[in-house]
């Protein structure tokens, strides 16, 4: 706890009152400085869940993810330190708020995990079967510790993917068109769920896509699930989303995911992260 | 390994404070800050303040794509890549009604006109349109419209099972598929967990009567919604074979009985 205010406070003083300065800050601070700016149901539907983000667990499993990303590991026996997630090899201050992004050496916009898996199997040598590559889910699994502790690096930062590169633009408008396109048995869409404040499925109120102070929480995972017990990624929520849907199974790291990703995270533009958040 | 800490954070210190000086002198605060070029990335301009997507007439002027480029095609064009081409889902995955998941995501009219509308609210072109789409394809029961059991009724009405695929898949021979009206609908006064994206259904046989035209109305709703209300968020219960005949005659009786939980008086709660 005392190491990452270490690395954030220098960050927070460089930047005197721009928006970045929010990084000092707890994720559950975070959080109560937007329920105090919108009148939200979604924010504030689980007073438990705001009391218990101190002692988040997924605390926990972004510390098991330090330890995993400073350790010579794999085939090539090296650390993920030389692994850039766009903002030069090892920077992860604001790295994940700030994807998905075009990578050059792929020529390809990817999310955390799809970069994360990449510098894994070049890296660190694992392959695509490898069980620290190939388990996705759960806050057991490699990619779920490694996830968390890239991610908490951006608490309290304002989303913002670049859109500089004309694939970064396209795969966020194709997410768009994703966003709103309606099939399968019940004829949804994500619009469905996700365009009014307020509303409910069952007991469980719902975040509104435009409404980027919401919706900054509704993307900000990982976040422990409470009523999961575990940790879970964007790519378990649109695969979950996708699934409640009645659609196909959305393949991991398909394009597909990451440009409804990219819509998504830009939808949230400016607003801070909440990482680790906490979710029912 | 502290030492090593202890050098990183010295020189985050300086990266940090030369981007803050930067920052805070060069660049106007409303602007959204460029990312700082590296060798691996080409030099670009800033990115534009912060702006909504670009309409979809943007992209149509540009020449025929090659297959692969993203950057050639429409939005729409790209989605529709990512999903059938790209390897975006299982599409070969089958499903509990027959088919495979290619048609699940393959859209039908009422599918593909309400998702033009994007974010927007419905226009008369696109409603009258659907609407007359959703008229063309009703199919009424052939026995002629019934109310069945209102505690069959309220199972299906309960029951989210059915459908899903992809993980976990809904097994329809071991548990019958459900309506879960639910999820979106008040029905029970004295169910608190129900959801509100759908209008309340509370008493809804006792304020309105079992007449021919209100029962033959609220089948056509279930059966197809686009009827009534084009583009609406509710699924074709009937039309996409989520519900049978006879598990329609089974919600509607839960929805009309005058037995049912549905029409009766709110219960003070007891503990």
């Amino acid at each position: 706890m005392l190491r990452r205010t270490l690395y954030i406070l220098p960050m927070a003083l460089a930047l005197g009152t721009t928006a970045s300065a929010e990084s000092d800050k707890a994720p559950e601070d975070v959080l109560n400085e937007l329920i105090n700016k919108v009148d939200s149901r979604y924010l504030t539907q689980s007073e438990q869940n705001i009391m218990m983000m101190p002692d988040n667990p997924a605390y926990w499993t972004a510390e098991e993810g330090e330890e995993l990303f400073y350790e010579a590991r794999g085939p090539k026996n090296a650390s993920l330190e030389t692994c850039d997630f766009g903002k030069g090899p090892g920077v992860l201050d604001g790295a994940y708020t700030e994807m998905p992004r075009y990578f050059a050496d792929t020529g390809k916009v990817m999310d955390l995990e799809t970069r994360l898996i990449h510098c894994m199997t070049t890296i660190q040598g694992f392959t695509k079967d490898d069980a620290p590559v190939k388990k996705r889910h759960g806050s057991g699994s490699d990619m779920m510790k490694l996830q968390t502790f890239i991610a908490t690096k951006s608490n309290g930062q304002p989303w913002n993917p670049p859109m500089d590169h004309p694939l970064e633009k396209a795969m966020r408008d194709a997410g768009q068109a994703l966003f709103y396109r309606r099939a399968g048995s019940f004829d949804f869409s994500c619009k469905t769920c996700h365009s009014a404040s307020g509303k409910r499925i069952r007991a469980s109120v719902l975040p509104n896509i435009n409404v980027p102070e919401e919706w900054t929480k509704a993307i900000s995972w990982p976040a422990y699930r409470v009523g999961h017990q575990n940790v879970r990624s964007s790519q378990h929520r649109v695969r979950g989303c996708y699934w409640q849907m009645r659609q196909g199974l959305v393949k991991p790291g398909s394009d597909a995911s990451i440009a409804l990703i990219s819509f998504w995270t830009d939808a949230a533009r400016g607003q801070p992260a909440i990482l680790p958040d906490m979710k029912r | 390994m502290l030492n090593q800490k202890n050098i990183l954070i010295v020189g985050l210190i300086v990266v940090v404070l030369v981007l803050g000086i930067y920052w805070t002198t060069v660049v106007d605060e409303d602007e959204v800050v460029a990312p700082t070029p590296t060798e691996d990335r080409p030099a670009v301009p800033p990115p534009a303040p912060v702006t909504p997507p670009a309409p979809p007439e943007d992209r149509t002027a540009v020449a025929p794509p090659a297959d692969d480029d993203y950057t050639a095609m429409t939005p729409q064009a790209l989605a529709e890549h990512l999903v059938f081409k790209a390897s975006g889902f299982k599409l070969d995955e089958a499903t509990q009604e027959g088919t495979t998941v290619n048609e699940r995501q393959t859209q039908d009219g009422i599918q593909k006109a309400c998702s033009a509308l994007g974010s927007k609210t419905i226009d008369g072109d696109t409603a009258a349109k659907v609407n007359a789409m959703a008229r063309e394809s009703l199919v009424k029961p052939e026995g002629g419209i019934t109310l069945g059991d209102w505690k069959k009724g309220q199972a299906l009405a309960r029951s989210g099972y059915g459908f899903r695929v992809g993980h976990r898949d809904d097994d329809h021979s071991t548990r019958e598929p459900g309506g879960n009206c639910y999820a979106c609908h008040q029905m029970d006064p004295n169910e608190i967990a129900f959801g509100t994206l759908g209008p309340s259904l509370t008493g809804y046989g006792k304020t309105r009567g079992t007449s021919d035209a209100i029962l033959n109305y609220a089948y056509e709703v279930i059966y197809n919604p686009h009827s009534y209300f084009p583009c609406t968020y509710m699924p074709r219960f009937g039309h996409n074979k989520v519900l049978t005949q006879e598990q329609i005659s089974h919600v509607m009786a839960y929805l009309f009985d005058p037995e049912s939980p549905v029409n009766q008086e709110v219960k003070p709660l007891s503990f």
